[in-house]
């Protein structure tokens, strides 16, 4: 995925020029996706010895037009699941539709929570949802965390993005998080065996310093975000959290930044 | 009786209240009226014959395929209606160049059995999502022989579906008594010149016509050969061997 | 393929700079600006002994300069029996686009279990290299951009080792190594199993030197020839690191290792 916004597609004219039509056209070829429009930025998420902490801001840009600012992009699937999506906003609402009619679906079948789909089930089919459609050459324009608990009740967090690729890690951040947060998680939690020695507070508040490290860094970023905890007990979502405590102290001590001339 | 049956004879995969498919049990009493063919399973390896049911003078006896090659390895003899098992027959044949194809490797005579079988109940309506490709069952039984990694071995395949593998088997009309002849007969130890001589011998016994070398047909499949049909030559050999009474 | 993660915008869009915006409107349909690959980096190896296969694989899967996670395993079990692939004789491993290495491996695994219930014999790795080869052969108009090997048993209670393209061309080799490291590795295998550039001592000179012949290596030394060229990608190949999976094939199983790498 290329990490920067502007790549991402904004149609605003002094930007990308003038504004080209041709979709308005009914006849022509049937055209597919080649760039995400309304976006939401990174995901960030990491594991704790009883479950997982994701957090994602409650924006949606216009390219660089802070468009939408109560977008959730958290979504609970059932009490042992929940999915972060970072990139296009109308593919993250069909994923969202996709979602409630497998959640019916499944509600039909059995109601008993044992028999639940669990996050890492969920990734699975996400993961091939995902595959499908970028073989079809018309993929679905988002990167997707999945996090929650696996079929043994142990901490589960992966991610699938717009090619079908997956991979699972102890902590995970997509978009502008892969470059920011990542490395500020994994001091913390550096492998698998160090999610034991984690807890969830822990967990929370290196979650929401990473928010506050991106809202500091990503042009992309607001301050209002939603933060979800998947335990045992169930899943904890909070949408309208705000960051606090920001200050550009710090910004003193670099060059660059501050009133200092060389 | 007639009646009360016909009404279970038009959906053609239908089950009659007793549990019975008719127009399966009927194609089981088209083999019947079949030419009898015969297969004995040995050590090296196993022996098919047929009738040829000569019924005229005028008949160039070649033309009379009732054995026929599927693979190198596999071959099978045939009773009742010899048209529908060319495309049994060719089917098998396809089955085993794709498996040769995809796999590097023969394909097993079981597998290539369970093949042929596979097509034995795609008649009548069909069913969701699979397309029917016949109006009626086979009229004919296979005697598939072949040679793989666990040997010779001889399997019976019906219009039913089912199959068994058997170490001596009869099918058609001389099936009844040349079964009973084979059950006597057949020990474990049987050579294959043995079993060459104890195919046209039960043949003899259950044709109506006096057997020479131009009215039966005798193959083998063995390791060394795989599938043989014999020539005029050999055949007059064998017939040569068999005890005169 | 890693040029694509290079950071830089997409070629044609928008530069870092408003000052390069493009003022004219884009004529012409706009094609193909979805590129349905990617390199997720990593290395694999696979040697072939008398009576045993060694695969080997880094476990980082990279996006870029990015690492996506340190522990994403590259080798696979084929066959055998449910999810855990009990029983298993045959390995493969995969190296370049993960998503299809992945989608790969699926297949060649249901094919394989499928293959067990229709002809009630698992399926030799002869066989199973073929099949494989027809797979990636199938898809070869939107291949599986991924470098396959393919290890285990054969037949005659032989090391088997098979080794692919893309789009299905494959070979019996005693030992290949494959993915972003492949060409630091290569070499140093060719040297080390097939004594490449190896001479008899005093056999004389010029065209007289006698070709040191290769036989089979013991067990034990292919695992430190492994090792040793794991350790050496990972200290000049940025991709390749973080851990190193092994899967060791004997007639009387698969054994697994994991060891960790370098993780900078």
């Amino acid at each position: 995925m290329n990490h920067l916004p502007q790549a991402w597609g904004r149609p605003r004219d002094d930007v990308y020029g003038a504004y080209d039509n041709s979709h308005f056209q009914t006849n022509g070829p049937t055209t597919h996706t080649q760039s995400p429009i309304v976006t939401g930025t990174s995901v960030v998420a990491a594991k704790f010895k009883d479950g997982v902490v994701i957090a994602a801001d409650n924006l949606a840009s216009y390219g660089s037009l802070a468009r939408f600012t109560d977008v959730k992009r958290l979504r609970k699937f059932n009490s042992l699941s929940v999915v972060g999506f970072g990139g296009d906003v109308s593919d993250m609402q069909y994923l969202d539709r996709l979602l409630n009619s497998l959640d019916i679906r499944e509600n039909y079948s059995s109601t008993d929570p044992e028999n639940a789909l669990n996050a890492k089930n969920l990734h699975t089919y996400l993961a091939k949802v995902m595959y499908k459609r970028r073989s079809d050459f018309n993929p679905l324009w988002n990167h997707l965390l999945i996090a929650g608990l696996d079929g043994e009740g142990k901490p589960f967090l992966a991610s699938a993005d717009l090619l079908g690729t997956t991979f699972s890690s102890p902590t995970l951040a997509t978009g502008f998080g892969a470059h920011l947060a990542q490395p500020i998680m994994r001091r913390v939690i550096p492998d698998e065996a160090a999610v034991a020695g984690v807890s969830k507070e822990d967990a929370i508040k290196l979650v929401k310093e990473s928010m506050k490290v991106l809202f500091y860094r990503d042009a992309r970023s607001m301050d209002q975000y939603s933060i979800a905890v998947i335990t045992k007990e169930g899943v904890e979502l909070k949408e309208n959290e705000k960051l606090e405590n920001q200050s550009w102290e710090f910004a003193e001590r670099i060059r660059g930044y501050g009133t200092q001339v060389n | 009786m007639f009646i009360a049956r016909s009404e279970y004879d038009r959906g053609i995969n239908t089950f009659s209240p007793e549990g019975r498919l008719f127009q399966v049990e009927y194609s089981l009493e088209a083999i019947k009226l079949g030419s009898t063919a015969i297969g004995v399973a040995t050590g090296e390896g196993v022996i098919l014959g047929v009738e040829k049911r000569v019924t005229s003078t005028l008949l160039e006896t070649s033309s009379v395929e009732k054995i026929v090659e599927i693979d190198s390895h596999i071959g099978c003899a045939m009773s009742g209606l010899q048209a529908d098992a060319r495309s049994m027959v060719e089917h098998a044949r396809v089955e085993s160049q794709n498996h040769a194809f995809n796999y590097a490797e023969p394909l097993r005579v079981e597998s290539c059995t369970q093949a042929i079988c596979d097509l034995a109940l795609r008649f009548g309506e069909g069913a969701e999502g699979e397309e029917s490709i016949m109006s009626r069952p086979f009229g004919v039984a296979l005697l598939i022989a072949g040679y793989d990694e666990d040997g010779p071995s001889l399997y019976h395949a019906e219009p039913s579906g089912t199959f068994y593998r058997y170490d001596a088997k009869a099918i058609g009309s001389g099936s009844e008594g040349a079964q009973a002849e084979l059950q006597n007969e057949f020990h474990k130890s049987l050579t294959l010149a043995e079993a060459e001589v104890l195919v046209l011998k039960t043949l003899k016994q259950v044709m109506e016509e006096k057997l020479d070398s131009k009215n039966v047909q005798l193959a083998s499949v063995t390791k060394a050969k795989g599938f043989k049909i014999y020539t005029d030559a050999e055949m007059e050999g064998v017939v040569g061997r068999l005890p005169t009474n | 393929m890693a040029a694509l993660f290079s950071g830089a915008p997409p070629q044609g869009g928008p530069g870092y700079s408003f000052k390069q915006t493009p003022t004219m409107a884009p004529s012409g349909e706009r094609q193909h600006g979805f590129y349905p690959y990617t390199d997720n980096g990593g290395s694999t190896l696979g040697i072939s002994g008398a009576d045993f296969t060694i695969m080997a694989g880094d476990t980082r899967s990279t996006s870029g300069y990015n690492i996506n996670t340190r522990y994403a395993p590259k080798l696979f079990k084929i066959g055998g029996e449910g999810p855990d692939n009990k029983g298993a004789r045959i390995v493969l491993s995969v190296v370049g686009f993960a998503a299809d290495g992945d989608a790969l491996k699926e297949r060649l695994d249901t094919i394989v279990k499928m293959y067990k219930y229709q002809h009630g014999k698992p399926m030799s790795v002869s066989a199973c290299a073929q099949r494989l080869s027809h797979v990636l052969y199938n898809k070869r108009f939107f291949p599986y951009y991924v470098h396959a090997i393919l290890g285990g048993i054969d037949e005659d209670g032989k090391g088997a080792l098979y080794s692919y393209d893309p789009v299905g061309s494959y070979e019996r080799e005693q030992c290949r190594a494959a993915g972003a490291a492949a060409s630091l590795i290569m070499p140093f295998l060719d040297n080390q199993v097939n004594f490449k550039n190896q001479y008899e001592p005093g056999s004389g000179t010029g065209h007289d030197l006698q070709a040191k012949v290769a036989q089979p290596l013991p067990r034990d030394t292919v695992e430190s020839i492994v090792r040793d060229a794991f350790t050496s990608a990972v200290e000049r190949h940025i991709e390749v690191g973080d851990g190193l999976q092994m899967m060791i094939i004997t007639p009387n199983g698969v054994e697994e290792t994991f060891t960790p790498l370098k993780r900078d």
